[in-house]
């Protein structure tokens, strides 16, 4: 597999999802516990949050955050050197639309090669931030 | 532990109540290991997966498995539980389906930021040959109900 040219002030290609409470359900239903959480049940979400409706985990931005990652790294590099790294700041929910985006912004030349930091974004269909911060990947 | 099938094809493990604790944030201890569990990967668990998450080359079903809030759970009755403030994972191997997957987790870090308790709970993963595939942190924050009331308003 050809490695990727990447430089810092480069921008990844993004990816957009379209949160339902389908997705939410489904997510969850990948856990080997069989529980109701604030994810998958209104009324847990309403006893702990106070909230009337459930919110999805912030492990489904992670997995586009990384689907970000991996895209343009290649699952080659991302898959057995990267990282993610993210601060949630905004729920996310059913009937949302999130957008990851991310920027390189710097490069370390590291025993194994050359590791790259990105600043992640992800957003919502309002144009506000839902959570921020930064993946890596080592590129031989 | 007791183990059926979701309608996703995921391994369910089942807790017998009785033998949790009751979680107290301020005698929860830093380095304090978790449960360690093993489950096996399914190619269904992985296709679920893909499409939970609209991505069919998607590598890391092992995200919605959330190996150290699992860890947790396996141990402790959490009645409050807590809202992800934060996550970092580092990937070093994707997951195999029909590979058993083993799972340590431990209480990382706690420390208290604007008078909210916060909990970093960490799991790692490796597979049967002993191949490190993940290692998860998650940040909750122990007072779900006060960023529940900042985000109730929202319409």
């Amino acid at each position: 597999m050809a490695t990727r040219k990447v430089a810092v002030n480069d921008k990844l290609p993004s990816v957009t999802k379209r949160i339902t409470q389908e997705s939410i359900n489904d997510f969850e239903s990948c856990g080997i516990l069989d529980r109701e959480n604030i994810h998958n049940s209104p009324e847990i979400a309403r006893q702990r949050l106070g909230t009337s409706f459930p919110i999805a985990s912030g492990r489904m931005s992670v997995t586009y955050a990384t689907e970000v990652m991996r895209r343009y790294f290649g699952s080659q590099v991302f898959n057995h050197s990267g990282s993610v790294n993210l601060k949630f700041l905004r729920p996310v929910k059913a009937g949302d639309t999130i957008t990851v985006t991310g920027e390189v912004s710097e490069s370390e030349r590291v025993a194994q090669g050359v590791k790259y930091t990105v600043n992640l974004i992800c957003q919502n269909q309002n144009g506000d931030q839902t959570a921020v911060g930064v993946g890596t990947a080592v590129v031989p | 532990m007791p183990r059926d099938r979701s309608s996703s094809g995921t391994q369910r493990m089942a807790i017998p109540k009785g033998k949790l604790k009751p979680f107290n944030y301020d005698a929860a201890k830093i380095g304090e290991e978790l449960g360690s569990y093993e489950y096996v990967l399914t190619q269904e668990m992985l296709d679920s997966f893909r499409r939970a998450v609209g991505d069919p080359d998607a590598s890391f079903p092992t995200l919605a498995v959330k190996h150290d809030a699992t860890a947790l759970a396996m141990v402790y009755e959490d009645t409050t539980g807590g809202v992800n403030a934060g996550n970092e994972v580092e990937f070093f191997n994707p997951p195999i389906p029909g590979k058993k997957i083993r799972v340590t987790g431990r209480i990382h870090d706690k420390y208290l930021r604007r008078d909210k308790p916060y909990l970093v709970i960490e799991a790692t993963a490796t597979d049967e040959d002993g191949r490190l595939l993940e290692r998860l942190r998650t940040y909750q924050m122990k007072k779900p109900d006060e960023v529940g009331k900042k985000w109730q308003p929202e319409k």
